[in-house]
């Protein structure tokens, strides 16, 4: 656990120290939340409709972005191998990466959450919703975080990882959208997509952490 | 086991093209001549023998892409990459043949030629799914290994995905005909039964033709790059 903790805590404060990345996922997300509302004029009549597919596209598109430079400075700086060679373990250098990419995107799916809430006017801060956000988020960021293991020098790799990882998470994102236009009262329960969205993140999360010793080998 | 599988794979030249041209041409005469013409759907029916045998055998492929990987991963043999390759390639082209297929039968039985039904959907997400397979692994050489590795981990994500993706895309909806062949008591009568088993007959050895060219290719190019690395080794020696 100790060594857990301070793979963590290497990897939350990389994330501070290479924030730019950070901070440009949480501009483009803004971006795209307010691209999404000119092009479907949001500001007009009832959006509870639109609304869970315009907020999982924008979280999916920045969390796939965003965390598909993981080991990017690792493998630039050449560090990625001294810490597969250090003692702490493979599948634990994959959960310290997880857990800071998990905590920095969560906090900007909240910034998206408060800003979407004072653009549209929609309730988008309850607790089930934010469940919703915790469990979808963990499901898709196991995922781009093993595809994230893609050698540095693949040409066009920033393009490459959204084509490899988005046509994987289409049943997250049903799941997701369904749950949060449940949670809003456009359908009756979020019940089965809640359990969609569970059975998603554990497969997502078993799958990463077994396969990532094999994908980091250099 | 090993030498026994080398020799059964030994005799593709002389086994596979018969077979194949046989069943192709018995399943085209089946399927446009013998078999009778369905009373509520037509002629657009007789589409049915290429669709249901080719949506099947893709499966296969794809399982066998997965395999190969796995196998890849534990034997650290490049000779599966090649293996996997393949046969993703020719999933991705039976992949193809099933959409175009269903959505030939589908504008004049539905009204569309493409609905987003589940069955329709998740078949659209695996053909998107292996696509990039086959780009996540063509962006390097054939001895790459990382990106062989990294492209095998793909393969095994997609087909354990599979399960989850039917499951959602059912949940979201379904439009498609239920199974008539797959259940107890099949609901086709025994001329049409006769075709789609030809039909099976001849996809799955076509598949397996192919998939056996393919991986001839992908050993080839694996050697050409071999000896061009060599050579550029001397060279610099």
């Amino acid at each position: 656990m100790n060594v857990l903790g301070a793979v963590v805590a290497k990897d939350l404060k990389l994330a501070w120290r290479n924030r730019s990345g950070w901070l440009s996922a949480a501009a483009f997300s803004t971006i795209a939340v307010l691209t999404y509302s000119f092009a479907f004029d949001l500001a007009t009549g009832d959006v509870r409709p639109l609304l869970p597919g315009v907020i999982w596209t924008t979280f999916l598109f920045a969390g796939v972005f965003a965390a598909g430079q993981s080991f990017q400075d690792e493998v630039d700086d050449g560090t990625f191998d001294a810490l597969m060679f250090s003692p702490v373990g493979a599948t634990s250098v994959f959960a310290g990466k997880l857990v800071a990419n998990l905590i920095a995107l969560l906090i900007i799916e909240f910034s998206q959450l408060i800003l979407a809430t004072i653009l549209f006017d929609v309730a988008l801060l309850t607790p089930e919703l934010l469940g919703i956000v915790l469990i979808g988020t963990i499901g898709y960021v196991s995922l781009t975080t093993l595809l994230a293991t893609m050698g540095g020098h693949v040409r066009g790799r920033s393009v490459l990882l959204p084509v490899l990882s988005l046509p994987l998470l289409i049943p997250l994102l049903i799941g997701a959208v369904r749950a949060t236009g449940a949670s809003l009262g456009l359908e009756a329960g979020t019940g089965p997509w809640m359990l969609l969205l569970m059975v998603f993140a554990v497969w997502a999360t078993l799958a990463a952490v077994l396969l990532f010793p094999t994908a980091a080998e250099q | 086991m090993t030498a026994l599988l080398e020799r059964v794979y030994a005799w593709r030249w002389s086994v596979l093209p018969p077979i194949t041209g046989v069943a192709m041409m018995a399943m085209i005469v089946g399927a446009l001549v013998a078999a009778p013409r369905e009373i509520i759907e037509g002629e657009v029916q007789r589409l049915m023998y290429l669709h249901v045998p080719a949506a099947i055998i893709m499966y296969v492929a794809f399982f066998f892409t997965a395999f190969a990987s796995v196998m890849l991963l534990w034997k650290r043999d490049i000779r599966w990459d090649a293996a996997a390759r393949a046969s993703a390639i020719v999933g991705v082209f039976l992949c193809g043949i099933v959409l175009v297929t269903g959505a030939i039968w589908g504008k004049p039985i539905w009204g569309v030629y493409w609905s987003w039904d589940a069955r329709l959907t998740s078949t659209l997400i695996l053909f998107l799914i292996y696509c990039a397979y086959l780009l996540a692994r063509s962006v390097a050489g054939p001895l790459d290994e990382q990106a062989a590795r990294y492209a095998a981990i793909f393969a095994i994500i997609g087909v354990a995905d599979i399960p989850i993706i039917q499951m959602s895309v059912r949940w979201w909806r379904t439009l498609h005909p239920q199974p008539i062949v797959f259940r107890p008591d099949p609901a086709l009568p025994n001329e049409m039964l006769v075709v789609l088993l030809i039909g099976f007959v001849a996809v799955l050895s076509l598949a397996t033709w192919l998939i056996s060219l393919q991986t001839d290719t992908e050993r080839a190019a694996q050697r050409v790059s071999a000896l061009r690395a060599e050579f550029d080794h001397r060279e610099i020696a």
